[in-house]
C-alpha cells in the first residue's frame, strides 16, 4: 500500500509540475524567437493568461458537431497526461514504470494525434479535414523515426523501460553516448518539431491555411474546450522535451533520496529544459516553414539518421 | 436414407470420447450437429424466412466459443472421430492448443455474425444452406486430426466461401470476384496438399499426430516450408497472392464478409503455423527471415492501399491484409528465433501473434458489421456519399468508433495489447545476440511496422470521420436511421469486447499460454493485469486504463471549480470563409488521402487525367474532367502477363489436344509404352 501511495503520490506531483509549467516553456521559446525578430515579445507568462481567459469562456460550438469534439479536449489531455505515470521526471524513477515503456509513450502520442484529427473532421468544415489530413500523413511518416530513435536506445540495455535506460545511461556514459545516440538524439528531435507543429513542420503563430496544420484542427473550438486543447498542447511539447533530456541526456539524475535529491533533480531538469526549449527557439527562428510536399525529404533524412543509428548500435556497440 | 439416420451413422463412432474429458467433446460434438441442422434447416423456405438457421449457427458458434476457451485454458486436447468409412478416409477432429485457438475466433466471430444477421435485410435463399456448411468447414479445417479431414475441410470452406461470394451470381463484377477467388483458392489447395504429401511421405502416416514426429531432412523441409507458405499464405491474403481478397471479401453479405475477412483468412495462418511450428522442427532461420519479409511487405502496402480505396468493406478488405501481414510478421520472427535457440523470446512473440489473431477477429468482425448497418442505412458503402451518420446513427458510430481506435492500434484498445507484445519482443531480438542477420531484421520489422501503424491511425481516422463525422453528402446518407435493435447490440457487444480484451490483455495473454507451451516447450508467465514477456518492459493496460478513465474527467471538474459553471454552449455554422457552409465543401476520402498519395507515389504511381474542354474560342472552360486512380499495381504488373503467358502456352499445348480418338490412343500406346519400358 505505502508502494501505491507513492507512486500515486509521484503521478500526481509530475503531472501537476508539468501542467503548471508547460506554459512557461512554451514562453520561453516564444522569448527566444521574438529576440531574434527584434521584438520584446510576450510576457513570459502570456500562455498563463491566455489559457485562464479560455477556460473562463463559455463555449460556442458548429451545429453539425457531435458528441467527438465534446470528448475529444478532455481524452486527449487524458492520454498525454498519462505519459507522466511511466516517465521519470525527477530522478531516475518513474511513477509506475513497470507498468508502461516506451513503445506505450509512442501508443498514447499516437491516440492523442488520433483523438485530435478526428475532433478536427467533427463540424466538417474544410479548415477541420485540411489540418486533419495533414497532421495524420505528417503523423504517419514521423512515428517510426520517434520509435527507431527510441529503439536506439533499448538496444544495449536490452530494456524498453524508460527508467532502466535511464539508470544505464547514468552508469555506462562512455558506452552509452557512441554514433547511434548522435544519429539518434538528431532524429527524435526532429520529431519533436513534427510532433509540437514547429517550424519546418507547421506555423504555430499563424492561421493561413496555406500553411497551417495545428491551428486547422482547432478552429472550430472556443471557451473551454480551446483552452484545454491548447494546454494539451503545451503539455504534450513540455512531454516530448522530457522524454529528450531524460532518456537521451540522463546525466547527473541519479536517484538521490529525500527532499535534496528530489530539489536537486528538479534544478537539473529544469536547467536542461529551458536549454532544449532555447535550441527549439533559435532553430525555429534559423529555418523557414518548408513547404508541405518537400516534408517527406526532411523527415526521411529524420529517418535515414534514426535507421542508421540503431543499426550501427547493433552492429558496434 | 433419413436425415436423421446421417446424423447417427456420421457419429456413430462419437461414443469414444476420452471421458475425463467428456462434457467439451459433447459441447463440440453438439456444435457439429446443430451446424448441420442449420444447414439443412436452410433448406426450407418456412425456417428460412424465420431464420432458423441464424439461430441455430449462432447458438453452435456459442458452443465451440465455450467449449475452446476451455480446452486451450486447460491445455488439453478433444478427440472425436467423425466417420470412418475406410482406414484411408477417417473423419477426425483433434483440437489441441493451437486448433483451439483458431476454433475460439471461428466460434467468436460466427456468434456476432449470425446474431447480426437475424437483423441484416440482405439474404438470399442460397444463403441458408451455405453459411451454417460455411462455418462447420471451418471448424472442421481447424480442428482435423489428419490430412484427408483437413483437406475436406479446407475445400468445402473453398467452396461454401465460393457460393457466399457468388451469391445470386447476379452482376459481373461479383462473378469475377468469386470466379478470381475460386481459382486462387484452388491454386492454395495444390500448394497445401504438396506440403501435406511432403511430410507425410516421411512420416509414413497421414495423422497429424504422427506427422508432428516426423524429421525431414533440410532441403525437403525447406520445400515444405515454402509450398506451405504459398498455399497458406493465399488464403490469409499475404501480398503478392493476396488479389482476391480485397475483391472477394466486400462483395458478399456483411456479416458473411466478417466471417470471411475476421475468422476464415486465420484458418490460413492456422495452417501455417501447424506445418512450419509443429510438423517441421527446429527449421531453418531464413524461413523466418522470409515470412518477415512478406508479412511486413503486406502489413505496409496493404494499409497504404486501404488508405486510397473509397468503399468502406474495401477498405476493411485491405486492412486485413494489413492484419494478416503483422501476424505472419510475428510468426517469422518466432521461427527466426527458434531456428537459433531462444525458445523464451520465440514464446513471446508466438504470444504476440495469436494475441493480434484474436483481437483482430474482434474489431474486424465489429468495423464490418457496423458496414453491414451503414449499407442497410444509407444504401451505399462510399465513404464519400456518407458522411455525418454520427449524429442520425449514435450507437453505431460509438461502436464502429471503437472499432477503428481499436484497429488502429491505439491504447488502451485491444488492438494495442499485441502490437505492444510484438514490439516488445522484436526489440528483444534486437537486443539479443542471435545474429546480425536477423537482429537488423528485427529492427527493420519494427520500423516497417511502425510506418504501417502510423498509416493504420490515418486510414481509420479518415475511415470513420469522412463517413461518420460532418454532414451528409448526399440525401441517402441524410435520412438514415438507426440499424434495428439486435444489429446495434452484436455491434456495441463487440465494441466492449474490444475495450475489455484490451483492458484484460494480461489475462488473454494468460489465457493463450499453452499454446507455447505445447509448440515451443516454454511458456511466460502473465500476471492478469500484465503483459509480461520474459526480458524487461511491461505493459500494464489496467494501470493505463484505470489512469485515463481518472484523468480524463479532471480537467473540467478543476476547471469549473476554478472558473465557474459554464452556460450551456451556443450554436453557430460552421466557419467557410463567410460563405454559407454546404456538404461539398468538406473534406472528401480522396482530397483526406491527397497528401499521402503524393508523399508515397514512388510506391502508388497513381495516374491522374484531366481533360479540359473549352466553348468555341471563348478562353473559359466549358467541361473540366478529372479522372484519378491508383493503380492495382499487382493485377496489372504481375498478373496480367502471367495471366496471357497462362493463356499462351494454353493456346500451344492445344495442339496436341486435337479431337481424334485415334490420337488420344496412341498417346495412351506411348504413355503404357514409356511406362514399361521404365519401370521394368
Amino acid at each position: 500500500l505505502n508502494s501505491l501511495v507513492e507512486a500515486v503520490g509521484l503521478s500526481v506531483a509530475q503531472m501537476s509540475v508539468v501542467i503548471a509549467t508547460a506554459p512557461l516553456v512554451n514562453g520561453v521559446i516564444k522569448r527566444v524567437k521574438a529576440r531574434f525578430q527584434m521584438r520584446m515579445g510576450p510576457p513570459l507568462l502570456q500562455g498563463y493568461f491566455d489559457i485562464a481567459k479560455w477556460l473562463a469562456r463559455s463555449e460556442r460550438k458548429a451545429n453539425t458537431s457531435s458528441f467527438v469534439s465534446t470528448l475529444a479536449p478532455p481524452l486527449i489531455i487524458a492520454a498525454v497526461l498519462s505519459t507522466l505515470v511511466f516517465l521519470p521526471v525527477f530522478r531516475d524513477q518513474a511513477p509506475s514504470a513497470s507498468g508502461g515503456d516506451l513503445l506505450v509513450v509512442v501508443g498514447l502520442l499516437a491516440l492523442c494525434r488520433a483523438l485530435l484529427s478526428l475532433a478536427g473532421m467533427d463540424t466538417g468544415g474544410a479548415f477541420g479535414g485540411m489540418g486533419s489530413s495533414r497532421e495524420l500523413a505528417v503523423g504517419a511518416l514521423i512515428e517510426p523515426v520517434l520509435l527507431l530513435a527510441l529503439v536506439t536506445l533499448a538496444i544495449q540495455p536490452g530494456t524498453t523501460r524508460l527508467d532502466e535506460i535511464m539508470t544505464f545511461g547514468i552508469g555506462e556514459p562512455g558506452l552509452f553516448l557512441n554514433v547511434g545516440w548522435v544519429l539518434a538524439a538528431a532524429a527524435f528531435l526532429i520529431a519533436i518539431l513534427a510532433e509540437t507543429g514547429r517550424i519546418p513542420f507547421d506555423n504555430p503563430d499563424t492561421h493561413l491555411e496555406l500553411t497551417m496544420i495545428h491551428e486547422g484542427m482547432l478552429i472550430e473550438y472556443s471557451g473551454r474546450s480551446l483552452g484545454l486543447l491548447h494546454l494539451a498542447g503545451v503539455v504534450k511539447q513540455l512531454v516530448l522535451i522530457l522524454i529528450f533530456v531524460n532518456v537521451f541526456l540522463p546525466f547527473g539524475m541519479a536517484s538521490l533520496d529525500g527532499i535534496a535529491g528530489f530539489a536537486l533533480g528538479a534544478g537539473l531538469v529544469t536547467l536542461k529544459v529551458v536549454a532544449i526549449a532555447v535550441v527549439l527557439g533559435v532553430v525555429e527562428s534559423l529555418f523557414a516553414k518548408m513547404r508541405l510536399f518537400q516534408l517527406p525529404d526532411l523527415i526521411g533524412t529524420a529517418g535515414f539518421s534514426a535507421t542508421l543509428g540503431v543499426a550501427m548500435t547493433v552492429l558496434f556497440a | 436414407l433419413s436425415f436423421s439416420d446421417i446424423i447417427l451413422r456420421i457419429f456413430e463412432d462419437s461414443e469414444h470420447l476420452e471421458s475425463e474429458f467428456g462434457l467439451v467433446s459433447s459441447l463440440v460434438t453438439a456444435s457439429l450437429v446443430l451446424l448441420i441442422l442449420a444447414s439443412a434447416s436452410g433448406l426450407n423456405g418456412f425456417l428460412r424466412r424465420r431464420r432458423v438457421e441464424l439461430v441455430l449457427s449462432a447458438l453452435a458458434s456459442g458452443l465451440i466459443l465455450l467449449a475452446a476457451v476451455v480446452i486451450v485454458g486447460e491445455g488439453r486436447s478433444v478427440s472425436l472421430s467423425l466417420w470412418s468409412p475406410s482406414p484411408y478416409s477417417q473423419l477426425a477432429l483433434h483440437i489441441d492448443a493451437l486448433g483451439g485457438v483458431f476454433a475460439a475466433i471461428i466460434g467468436g466471430v460466427g456468434l456476432a455474425a449470425s446474431v447480426f444477421g437475424l437483423g441484416y435485410a440482405h439474404h438470399r435463399p442460397i444463403d441458408g444452406l451455405t453459411y451454417p456448411l460455411f462455418l462447420l468447414t471451418m471448424l472442421l479445417t481447424a480442428s482435423a486430426a489428419n490430412v484427408y479431414t483437413f483437406l475436406v475441410g479446407w475445400e468445402g470452406m473453398a467452396l461454401t466461401s465460393f457460393l457466399l461470394v457468388l451469391g445470386d451470381g447476379a452482376s459481373s463484377p461479383r462473378r469475377q470476384a468469386a470466379i478470381l477467388y475460386l481459382v486462387m483458392t484452388h491454386v492454395a489447395t495444390v500448394f497445401v496438399t504438396a506440403s501435406f504429401f511432403l511430410v507425410a511421405r516421411e512420416a509414413g502416416s497421414t495423422e497429424f499426430a504422427a506427422m508432428s514426429a516426423a524429421e525431414l531432412p533440410t532441403t525437403l523441409a525447406s520445400l515444405t516450408f515454402v509450398l506451405a507458405l504459398a498455399g497458406f499464405g493465399t488464403k490469409a491474403g499475404l501480398i503478392p497472392v493476396h488479389i482476391w481478397l480485397p475483391r472477394a471479401h466486400p462483395v458478399a453479405p456483411s456479416h458473411v464478409s466478417a466471417l470471411m475477412s475476421a475468422a476464415m483468412v486465420k484458418v490460413g495462418i492456422y495452417g501455417l503455423a501447424r506445418v512450419s511450428l509443429d510438423f517441421l522442427s527446429p527449421g531453418e532461420p531464413w524461413w523466418g527471415l522470409l515470412l518477415i519479409a512478406i508479412g511486413g511487405l503486406s502489413a505496409f502496402l496493404g494499409v497504404l492501399y486501404a488508405l486510397m480505396e473509397h468503399d468502406l468493406k474495401r477498405i476493411l478488405a485491405f486492412s486485413t491484409v494489413e492484419n494478416v501481414g503483422i501476424i505472419a510478421l510475428a510468426l517469422g520472427a518466432v521461427l527466426s528465433l527458434r531456428a537459433h535457440d531462444q525458445p523464451a523470446l520465440a514464446a513471446a512473440l508466438f504470444t504476440a501473434a495469436l494475441l493480434h489473431s484474436v483481437n483482430h477477429a474482434w474489431f474486424k468482425t465489429l468495423l464490418f458489421l457496423a458496414a453491414g448497418s451503414v449499407q442497410q442505412a444509407a444504401h451505399t458503402l462510399s465513404i464519400d456519399r456518407l458522411g455525418g451518420l454520427a449524429r442520425v446513427m449514435p450507437l453505431t458510430s460509438v461502436a464502429a468508433l471503437v472499432g477503428c481506435l481499436s484497429i488502429a492500434a491505439l491504447p488502451p484498445f485491444n488492438g494495442f495489447a499485441g502490437e505492444w507484445l510484438l514490439f516488445r519482443g522484436l526489440v528483444g531480438a534486437a537486443a539479443t545476440p542471435v545474429g546480425d542477420t536477423l537482429r537488423l531484421t528485427s529492427l527493420a520489422a519494427i520500423g516497417v511496422l511502425a510506418a504501417a501503424s502510423g498509416l493504420a491511425v490515418a486510414c481509420f481516422v479518415r475511415l470513420f470521420g469522412i463517413s461518420f463525422l460532418g454532414l451528409p453528402r448526399t440525401g441517402e446518407a441524410e435520412h438514415a436511421r438507426e440499424a434495428p435493435l439486435v444489429m446495434t447490440a452484436t455491434l456495441l457487444v463487440l465494441a466492449v469486447f474490444c475495450l475489455v480484451t484490451g483492458i484484460g490483455a494480461g489475462w488473454l495473454a494468460d489465457w493463450l499460454q499453452p499454446v507455447s507451451g505445447e509448440l515451443l516447450a516454454v511458456t511466460n508467465e502473465h500476471s492478469p493485469a500484465l503483459i509480461e514477456p520474459q526480458t524487461g518492459g511491461r505493459f500494464s493496460p489496467a494501470l493505463l486504463a484505470i489512469v485515463l478513465l481518472v484523468l480524463a474527467p479532471l480537467p473540467w471538474v478543476i476547471a469549473r471549480a476554478a472558473f465557474g459553471k459554464q452556460q450551456r454552449p451556443s450554436l453557430a455554422p460552421v466557419w467557410s470563409t463567410g460563405v454559407v457552409f454546404r456538404p461539398s465543401m468538406q473534406y472528401s476520402g480522396t482530397s483526406f488521402s491527397k497528401i499521402l498519395r503524393l508523399f508515397y507515389h514512388r510506391i502508388l504511381l497513381p495516374e491522374r487525367e484531366i481533360e479540359v474542354a473549352y466553348h468555341g474560342a471563348s478562353p473559359l472552360p466549358r467541361l473540366v474532367r478529372y479522372n484519378g486512380r491508383v493503380p492495382a499495381l499487382f493485377e496489372e504488373r504481375l498478373y496480367k502477363p502471367l495471366r496471357s503467358g497462362v493463356l499462351w502456352a494454353a493456346g500451344h499445348v492445344r495442339v496436341v489436344q486435337n479431337g481424334s480418338v485415334q490420337m488420344y490412343l496412341l498417346y495412351m500406346v506411348a504413355v503404357l509404352g514409356f511406362l514399361l519400358v521404365v519401370a521394368r
